[in-house]
């Protein structure tokens, strides 16, 4: 026991030598990551939903065949997109997007700037994982929606734009959630390319100071950190858009019959005067 | 027979092998109250899906003022904005209030401004008895409520025609009378409507056509009060027994 807790306040000290020389680095990875994750998360939603909408356009039989031909096509294209990218881990996605671009043009062309290459890995892996969220998201409406948009003459984009995305997006704002902390978690891998994330201070810490142990203790508390914000944000934006419970009343309803006031006019509701029950009642208090 | 607003002619309607609608004819004229009729399964409501191009019919033709909208390649939506529809299952949107619920389609399809589109919304919304309840969600309100802004949200697209796709079936019955009222209400202004019902007394006492159907067929059609007090087919004469006496 005595073992436990004379490692326990080592490590403390330890954290707080490592926080007053490195605690500006570490908000400064912390900040980076939170960076990459949202916007990643971002951009990869509009992706998702994006490809959404292009596979769910409403192909019939009776279409010409080059509309039919094209549509066909592109949900080829989004399915092997889907199949690509999720199938394969972000860190050599990003290997091979960041070398990539220099091997395969001849060393012409190079990714300026490591947050910009680290921003695409992110977006299009979560883009692909939200694309078929999103197509589930859509399928879990009820086509009556559709078919009401329809009814009164929306085409297919107005249909989804107003009706069909603003629903599916609640559906999907847990899994929206679920992307953002996994993404917050998983940008630790962009130290490959060289991106200054969370994770990338932690190896540059350690390498520094030989602290492995506290440094990994902050990393833990400061990820903890910005996940939990997260979630308790989502939470609220959760709640903020199911809107609220109660409505403003403007006038009563006259088409409506409120319950209990339907009347008999051989023997009357059961607090009338013509009511036989009424009246025993009465009789009963008087005797 | 050119002052028809919608001409079906010939209109066929298969799933797969099986057919649901065999050589379909009627006429809407402008003021008709067309209701149709017949059991479950007879094929009414895929009749009336097919009217709006919810369905695409296997053949015949749909003639709106004289152009055939069946045809391939026709673009519906200018039609459908037209031709307005209300659904046994209401389909309001639910992430819209009743008001919103009112003005998307006029805004959206019919390019009337917001003030234009609330205004209008407004005046049906009134007309249905539903004024107080703008505000409210679809999910906050009962069957015959919803129903009632349904209809609100068809007419404030100035419909030629309004098709009514089993409009109180899904409803309680203590709520089929404020609904019904409504539609009485519409059809003594003079709007054309295109009604599939299981409310006899509806067919008989508002409508001026009666269209009854059994097996894919029309069996008969005609005045409501010849049909329903001189029926002339067999079927006919049993799908009225079983309503009427039971």
């Amino acid at each position: 026991m005595g073992i436990f807790f004379a490692r326990c306040s080592q490590l403390g000290a330890d954290i707080v030598t490592m926080w007053a020389r490195y605690g500006s680095q570490y908000l400064g990875g912390m900040w980076s990551t939170l960076k990459l994750a949202v916007l990643g998360t971002a951009i990869g939603c509009l992706i998702g939903f994006l490809c959404g909408i292009l596979s769910t356009i409403p192909c019939a039989p009776q279409d010409n065949p080059v509309k039919r031909f094209f549509l066909k096509l592109i949900r080829v294209i989004i399915r092997v997109y889907v199949e690509v990218f999720r199938g394969t881990p972000m860190i050599l996605q990003a290997v091979f997007i960041f070398y990539g671009l220099p091997y395969f043009s001849g060393n012409v062309f190079h990714w300026g700037n490591v947050f910009v290459a680290s921003l695409v890995v992110v977006s299009i892996n979560t883009g692909a994982y939200m694309a078929e969220s999103v197509r589930g998201g859509f399928l879990s409406i009820d086509p009556g929606q559709t078919e009401g948009a329809k009814a009164i003459g929306m085409n297919h984009v107005q249909t989804m734009t107003h009706v069909i995305i603003p629903q599916a997006f609640r559906v999907l704002l847990p899994q929206i959630g679920n992307n953002l902390i996994i993404n917050i978690k998983d940008t630790s891998v962009m130290f490959i390319i060289g991106y200054g994330e969370l994770f990338s201070i932690h190896r540059a810490a350690v390498g520094a100071s030989y602290l492995y142990f506290p440094s990994a203790a902050i990393e833990m508390v400061a990820y903890l950190c910005m996940t939990l914000a997260s979630s308790i944000i989502l939470r609220w934006l959760e709640h903020k858009m199911d809107g609220d419970d109660n409505y403003e009343l403007v006038a009563a309803d006259q088409l409506v019959g409120a319950a209990g006031t339907y009347t008999s006019p051989k023997s009357g509701s059961p607090y009338d005067e013509q009511s036989k029950e009424f009246k025993r009642k009465k009789g009963g208090e008087q005797a | 027979m050119s002052d028809a607003i919608l001409e079906i002619n010939h209109l066929s309607k298969s799933f797969g092998t099986h057919e649901v609608l065999t050589d379909i004819d009627f006429t809407v004229r402008p003021g008709d109250v067309t209701s149709i009729i017949g059991a479950s399964g007879s094929g009414k409501s895929t009749l009336l899906r097919c009217v709006n191009l919810l369905e695409t019919p296997s053949s015949g033709e749909i003639l709106y003022h004289g152009t055939d909208v069946a045809r391939r390649g026709f673009d519906a939506t200018a039609y459908r904005a037209k031709v307005g529809m209300v659904f046994q299952s209401f389909n309001l949107f639910n992430n819209m209030t009743v008001l919103k619920n009112c003005m998307i389609g006029q805004m959206i399809v019919g390019k009337k401004s917001k003030e234009e589109a609330e205004a209008n919304a407004l005046k049906y919304l009134e007309k249905v008895g539903m004024t107080p309840y703008i505000n409210a969600r679809p999910r906050q309100l009962s069957g015959g409520q919803k129903q009632r802004v349904a209809i609100a949200r068809a007419l404030a697209m100035d419909p030629e025609v309004l098709l009514f796709d089993e409009p109180t079936s899904a409803l309680d019955p203590e709520m089929v009378g404020e609904v019904l009222n409504v539609m009485r209400a519409l059809a003594d202004e003079g709007m054309t409507m295109l009604v599939v019902t299981h409310e006899m007394a509806f067919a008989r006492d508002v409508s001026n056509h009666v269209v009854f159907m059994a097996n894919g067929v029309i069996c008969e059609q005609g005045d409501p009060k010849e049909v329903f007090v001189n029926p002339q087919k067999e079927e006919t004469k049993d799908f009225l027994a079983r309503f009427l006496n039971g």
